[in-house]
């Protein structure tokens, strides 16, 4: 009798392991050798160039596209950092509508957050003002830190290759 | 990305490359924008050359433009509207995101600084205590809601709640502050804000620009207003409600009501405090008629002042200065036992004291014999100190002003190099008053130095500090007339259309002008063709909507001298055809100049069209034309006969 029990907890905690569940996977399938990728197409596609090299490249070809020191030994925030980037991002793809002509570039020096946009020249001087300065007002209030922009501008979109 | 990398390298490399190469080479003549970027194969360096590089980034970059502004040659303002636009546009950009902030506050809540940033934080626009109490009323003085308040303070008085004098006082200056309006709402974009000061302590103070200040004021001190009102109902007024009163009434003109409340406060016995003098102070010359009555008053307030023991302060002494201004000759004698007196009393003049002294010294209209002395004194007190503002009329716009009437070039450097002393940058004011000072500074450059000092300081403040207006071109075309230096002019004009003022019409004929004057060698004159060429292209049609010059005889006829100087005949004769279209006479002189070049080159046609044009016009010069013609060319059966006919009509016009 004492040996079932013993044989019955022992099964019940091997039942409970990690190793025996399955669980439901919520997420769609990011497969990480197809992040961040342009395939290979008909020849018609333009890229620039931080969309033609892919993330191996980083630190090689290609540089970070932000920059803070979270990441380093002994400090802590990187997931906050993370977070405020992506917000900064999508925020800048719909302020500047149409006008982002590469990704935009985020860098904290202290306090100071940089964020650093190519243009294209789509609208007029003025308005880049206007939104210039509703993005560092606005940022600067949302995040409790001083926001700063530095833009230049392009004729077009600066083309790598077509692939 | 390479490519705009390498754009933007090229850029950047190009910079240091020309810092480097004014130290080590010099080979461009550059005026602003245009210079033309060479990168060489090879190059060596002095010793000294990165030190040399390094230092030139320290002082101000004159290739750069304002700091609001982004660095890009797309984003950067060529002329001072562009400039103008260009800022506003991005105060009301802040503006809007100001309005989100405060409209949507809940998404702002989340203080991620330590320590905490309160200016970071949104703004509560509308008073949150709803119901009738004195601390309502606080907040609603704190906001500057300025009938809210005094709503608040009836309903106060009808329910019968005691409201502390404190309480009451301040509302008392809220309402003399404002003249019992509300502030104008602030969507207004405010410019480089000055330093703001808390209501209670100095009311005061006039905030924005002199066309704000003189809004406000437009409303005058009405008749049994709510300060009044208030005032009359209060049991014990004391000091400060006297005070705030008294300058109420000052301020918005109502001078011998202030005088007649400063008799009551006596009469209750009660002490005035110095703010209270110096609103009274600034109020005597406008109570007063003659000269000696007003300083007598000035004096009786000042032994008033010292019987009641009240401490003068600075703003006593520039409001007896500023009086003084008003007082003639008498202001003359009294004004420097004034300064040593205060001086005494351990006050430092400020600016706007030199300002009053020498609007005392330097009457307009009146000959200055003897008061140079008094400018060049001032600056030796004010060289090398650092002020700071502390009057609104400290402004060091007025001193380069007196310079530039007393045509002194000297004081004017010095007044220069003053604004490079400590904190005295925020002396120079707003955009206004800033482009006010250096408009003063380049006309008394353009009078008073040589062209290369003038081109120096020209490169050096145009355009990332100042963008000239066109009167101030013009100046420095009579400099450039002065010193004979026309050869730039081909320069000037690129400036001058890059700065927008390509279309003004007195600016683009004085050009045309001294570049028709005199003949000029070979090369100067090619380049002068060219620029002529290009002003005609202005006069043509504009697109967009601009302002379009209308020709005259005299801008045409330079036009032709100029064209016909450098030998482009063809280009001449065309212009030559818009006499007629914009109905305009030539010249005799202008005739025969064409006539001349017609002979050198040759053609019989054009000299017989020459003529026909004069004809044309009914010139008196048409016979002798003729004349010259049949003398000095070949012509041919047809073109004698066209001339006979000519010959003959004109002698039976005449």
């Amino acid at each position: 009798m004492w040996d079932g029990n013993h044989d019955l907890d022992i099964v019940s905690s091997q039942l409970n392991s990690a190793a025996c569940f399955r669980n439901i996977h919520c997420t769609a399938a990011c497969l990480k050798n197809r992040a961040a990728r342009i395939r290979v197409g008909k020849g018609d596609k333009s890229v620039t160039y931080e969309q033609a090299y892919h993330p191996h490249h980083i630190g090689h070809r290609k540089g970070w596209l932000s920059q803070h020191t979270s990441n380093l030994q002994g400090e802590d925030g990187a997931a906050e950092r993370v977070v405020e980037d992506v917000f900064i991002r999508r925020f800048m793809y719909g302020t500047f509508h149409g006008c982002l002509a590469d990704e935009v570039v985020i860098k904290r020096r202290g306090n100071l957050l940089v964020i650093c946009a190519v243009m294209i020249q789509k609208l007029l001087p003025s308005k880049f003002y206007f939104l210039i300065g509703y993005t560092e007002e606005l940022l600067s209030h949302f995040y409790k830190c001083p926001v700063q922009i530095e833009m230049q501008t392009v004729e077009e979109k600066v083309v790598y290759k077509y692939l | 990305m390479a490519s705009s990398c390498s754009q933007a390298l090229r850029r950047h490399v190009c910079k240091s490359c020309t810092i480097l190469q004014m130290h080590v080479s010099f080979f461009f003549i550059f005026i602003f924008f245009s210079e033309e970027i060479v990168i060489p194969k090879k190059k060596t360096w002095s010793k000294e050359a990165v030190l040399q590089a390094l230092a030139s980034t320290v002082s101000r970059d004159p290739t750069a433009s304002d700091y609001r502004l982004q660095d890009d040659p797309y984003l950067t303002p060529k002329t001072s509207s562009e400039f103008k636009l260009f800022s506003l546009s991005q105060e009301s950009g802040k503006n809007a995101a100001k309005y989100f902030i405060n409209t949507y506050p809940k998404y702002f809540q989340k203080d991620y600084a330590q320590p905490h940033i309160p200016c970071l934080m949104p703004e509560t626009l509308e008073a949150q205590i709803e119901e009738v109490s004195e601390a309502a009323l606080i907040e609603r003085i704190h906001m500057r809601k300025v009938e809210a308040a005094v709503d608040l303070y009836d309903q106060l008085q009808q329910a019968g709640t005691p409201v502390s004098l404190d309480v009451t006082n301040q509302l008392l200056d809220l309402i003399c502050f404002y003249g019992d309006s509300d502030p104008a709402q602030e969507n207004v974009p405010k410019q480089r804000s000055e330093e703001t000061e808390d209501v209670q302590d100095e009311p005061q103070t006039k905030k924005g620009r002199a066309s704000k200040a003189s809004d406000q004021l437009k409303a005058a001190w009405k008749e049994n207003n709510n300060a009044e009102r208030i005032f009359a109902l209060l049991s014990e007024p004391n000091t400060h409600s006297y005070s705030a009163l008294i300058r109420g009434m000052v301020k918005y003109c109502a001078y011998s009501k202030a005088f007649s409340t400063y008799t009551d406060l006596l009469n209750n016995r009660l002490k005035a405090d110095v703010n209270t003098f110096n609103a009274l102070i600034t109020a005597a010359p406008e109570v007063k008629e003659k000269y000696n009555e007003k300083w007598e008053l000035i004096v009786d307030l000042l032994k008033e002042m010292a019987e009641q023991k009240v401490k003068p302060n600075l703003l006593t002494l520039n409001a007896v200065l500023k009086a003084l201004r008003h007082c003639g000759t008498l202001g003359k004698s009294q004004a420097f036992p004034v300064i040593s007196e205060m001086k005494a009393l351990s006050i430092d003049p400020s600016l706007a004291s030199y300002n009053h002294l020498l609007n005392i010294f330097y009457k307009p209209g009146a000959p200055f014999l003897g008061q140079t002395g008094i400018l060049q004194e001032v600056m030796n007190e004010v060289s090398g100190k650092s002020f700071t503002p502390q009057d609104p009329d400290d402004g060091i716009c007025l001193l380069l002003q007196r310079c530039l009437l007393t045509k002194d070039i000297e004081q004017a450097y010095r007044v220069h190099e003053l604004l490079g002393v400590g904190e005295n940058w925020r002396l120079l004011g707003k955009d206004l008053q800033q482009n006010i000072y250096y408009a003063r500074f380049f006309s008394l450059l353009c009078m008073m130095e040589n062209i290369d000092v003038m081109l120096k300081w020209y490169r050096d403040l145009v355009p990332s500090v100042y963008y000239p207006s066109s009167n101030i071109m013009r100046d420095l075309l009579q400099a450039l007339d002065t010193d004979n230096r026309l050869d730039l002019i081909p320069q000037i004009w690129k400036d001058i259309k890059q700065l927008g003022h390509a279309n003004r019409q007195k600016l683009v004929e004085d050009l045309l002008t001294l570049m028709a004057r005199e003949k000029q060698n070979q090369e100067v004159q090619e380049s002068f063709a060219e620029c002529a060429l290009d002003i005609k292209k202005m006069y043509d049609t504009g697109d967009r909507g601009k302002v379009i010059m209308s020709w005259t005889a005299t801008s045409l006829s330079d036009i032709i001298s100029v064209l016909l100087a450098a030998q482009r005949r063809q280009d001449a004769w065309e212009i030559l055809k818009l006499f007629k279209t914009h109905n305009r006479v030539p010249s005799e002189e202008l005739l025969n100049k064409f006539l001349m070049c017609i002979m050198e080159s040759g053609e019989v046609n054009h000299a017989v069209e020459l003529v026909q044009i004069s004809a044309g016009f009914c010139l008196p010069e048409t016979p002798k034309l003729i004349q010259r013609v049949q003398q000095e060319f070949q012509l041919s059966e047809q073109q004698k006969n066209i001339l006979s006919d000519l010959e003959i009509q004109t002698f039976n016009s005449d």
